[in-house]
């Protein structure tokens, strides 16, 4: 495969060539008309002699008039060959390049740490990676080339112009500095309309955006006019500042237009003088003002285009953020665990974990789960569950203290031999917009249908799942069939089981499910109990109170720990909450004691 | 890939003409712009076709040694038509800006007034980003191509009829030859482009199927990373990737194989009038110089106006799909909307002002509900409410009680008309509720919901919401009420704090205790609550609940909670299953009943003893 400089060189050779033979053309009119066809003036200068001898000499070419014709029309196929291969050959690396960008930034962004995006928005992500992409594309495969050929277009000719007319050059190019420096400065000074446009729009977006997901409330309090009328606002802010801008832009076209005017003018102006004079061929002042019109207008595009270089500069920075970012450490020589001799005990010591530059979200956690058993987390919101699984998960690392796995520090073992062995469902898990069956299979590559179903019996969803029409190929997520918050959270433990997990997470993962079907994958799970160690995080105290132990946190810090007993007897705030929930246990006992045992 | 010779078609054939005639009637307001357009587009054709003529003029005027006079008249001629030609410019693109941007803003704000009243199945349906791009990038597709379409019909028209009498008035046998070059133009350029449209369509596709990816790798970074799935993922990206490397490339060869193919038809043209031109001038038939070159320059200009013709048609097609998509938003009638009598009673009633009578001139105050043999589907066949009847007294407060999906979220829409019943009715004050204002009925709920949306902004312009100008110490009793004044006050900014797009910088839970301050505010004469606290945690429930019992006191409320805590203090608690209320009574009723209740109870508790 060619490399990308070469072919980019290779697009310089055919512009040039393209660019000459685009000038040969217009040469052989002017030949004809000076050497053949004009039989007063001074004759054809040598030049133009060499050109039409090169034809055949005046006589032959004064005899078979068709044959310049022809001429004509093979260099301007020749010349558009070649400037098909200026095309072709930096469409090809330019496309090479930005695939390439592409698959890394996607790369990135899977291998960066948990927290580079967790920190940023992911429409800007997106951004970065989708119209960031577009702009260094648009750069390089027609910025770039629009001005190297605007600069071959003027070089090219000049060898020419000179031998034909050193008057004549001097004057067809002494308004290009003049059109080149306008346009720049111009753009420059514009580019705030531009802006303010940009964001006129982001800001109409918004607005949309929040009343369409806030249509609800909208009607809900018969605001429809009071939304009507600040979306009215933006919309005029933004029609005038759109307005202004075809206004500023009306003066640019117009003044460049007319500079590029007065250019093929003081040409034509002069040339006229010339000929007048007899110091000039009329086919030399075809050529000139032919020149002049192929180069005035690219030349014009330039001083636009070089005003516009920052934008690329500024995308440019911005991916080069995302790929600056660090990746987690993947195929280090780490410890590499084998299921079959994994037990999934865990222990904490001394775990003290911050955000950066915040305050520590876990202070000194140290706790011991037995391989097999099942702990239980319990807390106000935001105590800092979550963040404990997500150090087991090693998308953060603690500041201090170690967490081991079957007595292995997890700093040790292979990051993805560790996730490979350990599964977590989360409050709002993730489905990937397939069909049901992919969504599940990804839990484990080659699950046999009767493992699927056994997975998804344990976890209620399979029944769900056979009443949709097109079952377990139903497609879900944006493309397709929205399931119920509770719906997911199922299908993401059946997700889970597949992978036959040393230890499972359930991460507040049942608080979108009924009590009766949480009850009953919860014994259901009870019964694989030897399969795994489980961690389980819930707000409802039923859901936790069949654990071995139960760790109560609060403020990031182990508050009480204990069974479900030991605790509810202790009056702490494990038994105030249990309190709370079951304030109306009572009348229940009162008229029916021992039918709730 | 199907080739041949639909491409000339796809530009062509397809064009809606019915339906750009409705787009281009929503610019009847700009119809002064628009006339100043093709004024500008004919005099624009008018001065460049004359500009080579011109030089052509000057040439022989020089050749022939005019007199001064007649030179200095036709350079005044030349100068003048450049200055000319920037004024027109200047012209047409003030009014096409005038033209786009009107055009533009008018069709957004008459969709999105009509996404005001569309009835929620329509959002059901739609994704909330399809919606956004209708009012954003559809309507600027549509609205800017207009004046360009206009511009270069006229201009190019014009222009090469102009082009083709100065050719034939000039010599009418060179012309006719130069002109065989015309046909060939049109089809290449007709061919090409309707090739770019098609590549440039599957980019447009593959690149949001390429956003799609991205967003799914960065929302489910954590699930692909639990699953290390990196690998994986990262290859079918690649599939993705590839594709669009594969239009890109196909798209990029076509552009730069269609420009040259066009200057080298254009260049035969060129070619024809030297020789047969250069043939008359040898033979000394009375072609002079000057008209030759005059000629020359006109062969190469046939190629301009069809290929802008050519692209605009192209625009057309390109932009079809989202003037379809428009026109298609904007003649959809709401489903749910006011009756002709309800408006004409309403229009009677304006000016009028009157405790008693509400703006239809029915009852202001509401003090019976009752649903009648109501029914209820999303889809036929698949009855989700079935011949419920419900009654709720004056200041009464019932709560819905049951499993998932049995319909209850189903009553409390139906009771706030976001969908209206596919049989029986639903009577405020013994009226049927359709032979009322939806405004009317929908500005006295409160309706708090499972998912509360926040506007960005602060937390007090949220609680404000639909009460600009209310004073602070109300926000602050309405927040203390439901026990949200404690967090926000530990918030950096108080309640002055940005809640974030959504609310997104607050937990659902606070989200929740929000809305729930923003219902208690606007003072609603009937409270519906569908899972409102849902997401609180365990201790401020408990807190809250005295507040929320103060609150729904003195005014029908409507409660559904899966929390059996939540509903005991409800007036009346309606057990709901599958459609159909089994049961009702008070909390201590029904628990003696022994019936479905207190199994729901049981289970709920269960294992606790």
């Amino acid at each position: 495969m060619i490399s990308e400089p070469r072919l980019y060189g290779a697009a310089i050779v055919a512009m040039v060539l393209s660019a000459l033979l685009m000038y040969l053309v217009p040469l052989i009119p002017q030949v004809v008309i000076d050497g053949v066809l004009l039989e007063s003036g001074e004759g054809p200068s040598s030049f133009e002699r060499f050109i039409l001898s090169l034809l055949g000499g005046s006589e032959f070419v004064g005899r078979n008039l068709w044959w310049p014709g022809l001429v004509i029309l093979f260099l301007s196929v020749l010349a558009g060959a070649f400037a098909y291969f200026r095309g072709a050959f930096s469409a090809k690396a330019t496309e090479r390049i930005v695939q390439r960008m592409r698959d890394n930034l996607y790369q990135k962004l899977q291998r960066a740490p948990v927290g580079f995006i967790d920190r940023s928005e992911t429409g800007d992500l997106i951004q970065r990676c989708t119209s960031d992409v577009d702009t260094v594309r648009i750069f390089l495969s027609a910025q770039v080339v629009e001005v190297a050929r605007a600069i071959a277009m003027l070089i090219v000719p000049l060898p020419f112009m000179l031998l034909i007319s050193p008057v004549m050059t001097l004057a067809s190019i002494v308004f290009l500095p003049v059109i080149v420096i306008f346009a720049f400065f111009y753009f420059k000074r514009i580019r705030v309309a531009f802006l303010d446009v940009d964001e006129a729009e982001a800001d109409l977006t918004s607005t949309v955006q929040e009343n369409i997901s806030g249509i609800r409330v909208v009607r809900a309090f018969a605001q429809q006019e009071q939304e009507c009328e600040k979306f009215d606002g933006r919309n005029g802010r933004h029609r005038d500042l759109d307005n202004h801008l075809y206004r500023v832009l009306a003066w640019f076209w117009s003044i460049s237009d007319l500079m590029c005017m007065s250019q093929k003018i003081i040409v034509v102006g002069l040339g006229l003088v010339l000929l007048g004079l007899g110091h000039l061929e009329v086919g030399a002042f075809f050529f000139f003002l032919t020149v002049v019109s192929m180069f005035v207008w690219p030349i014009r595009q330039m001083g636009r285009i070089l005003a516009d270089l920052g934008k690329a500069q500024v995308a440019l920075g911005r991916i080069g953020h995302v790929l600056e970012q660090p990746e987690e450490s993947h195929g280090e020589t780490g410890v590499e665990l084998a299921r079959e001799s994994l037990a999934g005990a865990i222990s904490f010591r001394g775990v003290t974990f911050s955000h950066p530059e915040s305050d520590p979200v876990l202070h000194d956690i140290s706790f011991e789960v037995a391989a097999g058993s099942t702990i239980a987390l319990v807390g106000p919101s935001g105590c800092g569950k979550s963040t404990i699984i997500n150090l087991l998960m090693r998308f953060y690392e603690p500041d201090e203290g170690s967490i081991e796995l079957d007595g292995i520090r997890l700093s040790e073992i292979d990051r993805t031999s560790l996730r490979s062995n350990l599964s977590v469902v989360m409050q709002e898990p993730f489905l990937y917009s397939r069909s049901l069956m992919d969504n599940l299979a990804m839990g484990r590559d080659g699950a046999e249908e009767r493992e699927i179903v056994e997975a998804t019996t344990v976890a209620s969803i399979h029944d769900s799942i056979m009443e949709f029409e097109e079952g377990y190929s139903t497609v879900v997520g944006e493309r397709g069939l929205t399931l119920s918050g509770g719906q997911r959270q199922r299908l993401s433990i059946a997700r889970a089981l597949l992978r036959d997990p040393a230890v499972l997470v359930l991460d507040d993962a049942l608080s979108a499910v009924d009590t009766k079907t949480e009850r009953a994958i919860l014994a259901a799970l009870k019964d694989r109990k030897h399969r795994h160690t489980t961690i389980l995080i819930a707000h409802r105290l039923t859901t936790v109170m069949q654990a071995d132990e139960v760790l109560v946190l609060d403020e990031g810090r182990i508050v009480d720990r204990g069974s479900h007993d030991e605790l509810l007897k202790r009056q702490g705030i494990y038994r105030r909450f249990w309190d709370i929930q079951h304030k109306g246990m009572d009348s229940l006992n009162d008229d029916s004691s021992g039918d709730s045992a | 890939m199907s080739q041949g010779t639909p491409h000339v078609e796809d530009v062509l054939g397809t064009i809606d003409r019915g339906l750009w005639r409705r787009i281009a009637s929503h610019g009847r307001p700009y119809s002064s712009s628009a006339i100043a357009m093709v004024i500008g587009g004919v005099l624009i054709a008018v001065v460049e076709s004359m500009l080579p003529l011109v030089t052509g003029w000057l040439v022989d005027a020089v050749v022939d040694q005019s007199s001064p006079t007649r030179m200095t008249w036709l350079g005044i001629l030349y100068v003048s038509l450049c200055v000319g030609f920037c004024v027109l410019v200047w012209w047409f693109i003030v009014a096409a800006g005038r033209l786009a941007t009107g055009l533009a803003h008018d069709l957004r704000q008459a969709s999105f007034k009509r996404l005001q009243q569309l009835e929620f199945e329509y959002f059901d349906l739609q994704p909330a980003g399809w919606l956004v791009s209708r009012l954003t990038s559809d309507c600027r597709k549509v609205a800017s191509l207009m004046p360009w379409f206009l511009l270069d019909l006229c201009w190019g028209i014009t222009f090469l009829i102009l082009v083709a009498t100065a050719m034939l008035l000039i010599d009418y046998e060179l012309a006719l030859y130069v002109m065989t070059i015309v046909p060939i133009l049109v089809v290449v350029t007709f061919y090409f482009q309707g090739k770019l449209l098609r590549s440039s369509r599957l980019m447009r596709k593959t690149n949001s199927e390429l956003t799609a990816v991205y967003n799914e790798g960065i929302m489910g970074v954590r699930t692909t990373k639990s699953l290390t799935r990196e690998q994986e993922n990262l290859s079918e990206f690649q599939v993705v990737s590839d594709t669009m490397h594969r239009h890109s490339m196909t798209n990029a060869i076509q552009t730069s194989i269609f420009l040259p193919i066009v200057t080298s038809v254009g260049s035969i043209g060129v070619g024809i009038a030297l020789w047969a031109g250069g043939l008359q001038i040898a033979d000394g038939e009375g072609l002079s110089i000057g008209m030759l070159v005059a000629f020359m320059q006109y062969a190469v200009l046939f190629a301009m106006p069809v290929q802008e013709l050519a692209a605009r048609l192209s625009d057309l097609k390109g932009a079809q799909a989202a003037a379809e998509r428009i026109q298609g938003l904007l003649d959809r009638v709401p489903a749910i909307r006011d009756s002709d009598e309800v408006l004409d009673r309403m229009r009677e009633m304006q000016g009028v002002t009157s405790d008693e009578l509400a703006i239809d001139g029915g009852d202001a105050d509401i003090n019976t509900i009752e649903f009648k043999d109501v029914s209820f589907w999303y889809k036929q066949g698949e009855p989700v409410l079935l011949n419920l009847d419900l009654a709720i007294r004056p200041k009464e407060t019932i709560a819905l009680v049951g499993p998932t999906g049995v319909g209850k979220t189903t009553i409390a829409s139906l009771l706030c008309r976001f969908y209206e019943p596919c049989e029986g009715g639903i009577y405020i004050n013994d009226v049927e509720y359709r032979k009322r204002s939806l405004h009317w009925l929908q500005s006295n709920l409160g309706i708090v919901l499972q998912h509360p949306h926040l506007f960005s902004g602060t937390v007090a312009q949220n609680i404000a919401y639909g009460m600009p100008g209310i004073s602070k110490d109300r926000i602050i009793q309405a927040a203390t009420q439901v026990e949200a004044h404690g967090f926000i006050e530990q918030m950096p900014q108080g309640y002055e704090s940005e809640v974030g797009e959504g609310g997104g910088r607050l937990s659902i839970g606070q989200r929740q205790l929000i809305a729930l301050a923003r219902a208690v505010l606007a003072d609603p004469q009937v409270f519906v609550m569908d899972e409102a606290t849902s997401s609180v945690d365990t201790e401020t429930e408990h807190h809250i609940q005295q507040g929320i019992e103060a609150a729904l006191a003195d005014r029908i409320a409507v409660v559904i909670a899966h929390r059996l805590s939540t509903v005991r203090s409800a007036d009346r608690i309606l057990v709901v299953e599958s459609g159909q209320i089994v049961e009702q009574g008070s909390h201590a009723a029904l628990l003696e009943a022994g019936g479905a209740y207190r199994e729901l109870y049981r289970r709920h508790f269960a294992g606790s003893s």
